[in-house]
């Protein structure tokens, strides 16, 4: 039998053997599938996904969690986009003809603040994180709709939007045998790399497993908890910021729905790779493991040509799939601590 | 001059007086046992000590001079060790991780800092030689015995060398065989010249280890007194109030 720890390492690493099953399951399902431009496309397609994603790992970890980040993006790309057109013919929006920079400034700090709005009202208002995530899910979307007034804005053929788009559209390279690699592939690659050096190698990291793994006692060592949430939800909302002025590069022209019910999915792919809605337990390496196994899923059932009406009943089942396998995670882990205890040991 | 000493400590929390005005002090190389019933004042009055709490009234001195402080770090900062009586241990970290919890070793600056897992691993293992633990620096909590456990809180109170060591009730959830072994750090902490508070409601260990017991019931301390000159009857019957001073 395995040793525990072998076991344990197992449990939680379960989403890249799923990974590679799922990816040779659509080679043989689908001749399109080991094509340069299908890699290229599922890439492209977790780039936005995998960045919010990111973000909702550092909340998940520290014990809470941020259904707000899908209107935080669509926000982001919208109010971007409209701060940079011209104002005047109304498929152009009613913009303000801002510098593209200072757009995306603009962007990326609304979005940290109202991550860090959303962290004030929990910890400062002793408001429970569903409630006031869920109803800044909301307002924020009801803004943009009231806002927009439910026309789409776009930038076609001005140059400055063209700035905006660059993230979400420009190419950067091609490597053979995978294709074209986008900025948007490489700046979440970044994100990625960085957020396991923020977890694995920081000391606030360590400070969010703490924080997840056992409240009172980050508290009782001296750690500024309340402080550290308001932190986190901070990064959550600038990432949906990134995520989003990224995500308007792909989309060109920003309808108000943008992003609307993304949330789910951001979810399945944080806990399919084995970050816990328990807080304390995931890795990077494994939520980016949860994120490429949903956009591979999302590509081959494309290239199999399954009716989208099916892709929906499928991703719902992926999601429950997700659920059950946090269950039952939970649970090997605990029988197979209760087996480890039950065996004769040192004691210290 | 006493390492600590408190002077009419009053704590309340809302219309509770959890302290009434409590005066206490230590000596190093002294071991105190702090009895009492359930609501008596034990914890706060700890928790005062280490930091996590602030009294309402009342002087705090650590080594002559007025010691606030405002959180844990700061009593640890000036030589105060506590080991809670849940042990505040992260079950889904390692205990290096554990031990060095509040103060990991980093090198680097601000946003490009980065612990130094090899040294606090390292650390980590001599602490647990120091205290005979077989305990691994890089074993996760949740797969460890009590007494396991135990070690790793005790390992915290020695990262740094302390000067006053709190133990609210580290005997209460160990086998016997641990028990013993906790009660012989505590002699050992208090052999090296370390000043040692033990809560405790077990009598057996309180006149095992400490110079002197205190006794405090409803707030307010009722007892002070070597060892020597009391006995287990005696300081059961002022924890219960039948007996009303000494």
């Amino acid at each position: 039998m395995p040793s525990d720890k072998t076991m344990l390492s197992l449990i939680d690493n379960m989403i890249w053997i799923i990974l590679v099953v799922v990816f040779t399951f659509f080679v043989f399902q689908s001749e399109h599938f080991l094509t340069e431009r299908n890699i290229s496309n599922i890439l492209t397609a977790a780039a936005v996904l995998g960045i919010l994603v990111v973000g909702q790992t550092f909340v998940l970890i520290s014990g809470n969690f941020d259904l707000s980040t899908e209107s935080t993006l669509g926000l982001s790309a919208l109010m971007g986009l409209w701060l940079i057109v011209p104002a005047g013919a109304p498929t152009f929006g009613g913009g303000i003809f801002l510098n593209p920079f200072l757009s995306i400034a603009a962007v990326l700090a609304t979005g940290a603040a109202i991550g860090y709005g959303i962290g004030c009202l929990i910890t400062l208002g002793r408001m429970h994180n569903f409630i006031v995530t869920l109803a800044v899910l909301l307002i924020v979307r009801g803004l943009m709709l009231a806002f927009s007034e439910g026309a789409p804005v776009n930038g076609f053929g001005n140059p400055n939007a063209d700035v905006f788009y660059w993230l979400g559209h420009k190419k950067a390279f091609s490597i053979p045998g995978i294709g074209t690699i986008t900025v948007a592939v490489i700046a979440t690659a970044l994100v990625f790399v960085i957020g396991h050096f923020v977890l694995q190698h920081q000391k606030f990291g360590r400070e969010l497993y703490a924080i997840g793994g056992n409240r009172k006692a980050a508290d009782a060592l001296g750690i500024n908890v309340e402080r550290r949430i308001r932190q986190v939800y901070m990064i959550s909302g600038l990432l949906a910021a990134l995520a989003g002025w990224m995500l308007a590069g792909r989309v060109v022209s920003i309808q108000a729905n943008l992003g609307e019910g993304f949330i789910f999915t951001v979810f399945a792919g944080a806990v399919i790779g084995g970050v816990s809605l328990q807080g304390g337990r995931g890795t990077m390496l494994g939520a980016l493991g949860g994120v490429l196994l949903l956009s591979t899923i999302d590509r081959g059932l494309n290239l199999m040509h399954v009716s989208v009406f099916w892709v929906k009943v499928i991703q719902g089942a992926i999601i429950l799939a997700a659920m059950f396998l946090d269950a039952q995670r939970v649970r090997l882990r605990e029988l197979s601590l209760s087996v480890s205890s039950a065996a004769p040991k040192r004691s210290g | 001059m006493s390492l600590l000493q408190l002077k009419g400590i009053v704590k309340n929390f809302g219309a509770i007086n959890a302290l009434q005005g409590v005066d206490f002090s230590i000596e190093a190389g002294e071991a105190v046992g702090l009895m009492g019933d359930n609501g008596a004042g034990k914890s706060t009055l700890v928790k005062i000590i280490a930091g996590n709490l602030q009294p309402s009234s009342g002087e705090v001195l650590f080594g002559g001079e007025r010691a606030e402080f405002a959180n844990p770090l700061q009593a640890r900062k000036v030589g105060i060790e506590i080991v809670y009586q849940d042990l505040a241990l992260c079950d889904n970290l390692s205990a290096a991780a554990n031990v060095f919890l509040g103060r990991e070793v980093q090198s680097g600056f601000g946003l490009f800092s980065r612990l130094k897992h090899a040294a606090m691993t390292e650390r980590t293992a001599e602490l647990f030689s120091e205290l005979r633990s077989e305990t691994r620096p890089r074993d996760l909590v949740e797969l460890m015995s009590g007494g396991q456990r135990q070690a790793v809180a005790l390992a915290r109170t020695r990262l740094s060398n302390p000067k006053l060591v709190l133990l609210d009730e580290p005997t209460a959830a160990i086998s016997v065989r641990q028990v013993a072994e906790v009660l012989a750090r505590i002699g050992q902490l208090r052999d090296t010249g370390h000043a040692v508070i033990l809560v405790s409601h077990r009598m057996g260990d309180v006149f095992e280890v400490c110079d002197r017991v205190t006794v405090l019931r409803r707030g307010r301390k009722i007892a002070d007194k070597p060892i020597g000159k009391t006995n287990p009857e005696e300081v059961t019957g002022l924890i219960t109030g039948s007996l009303e001073d000494a």
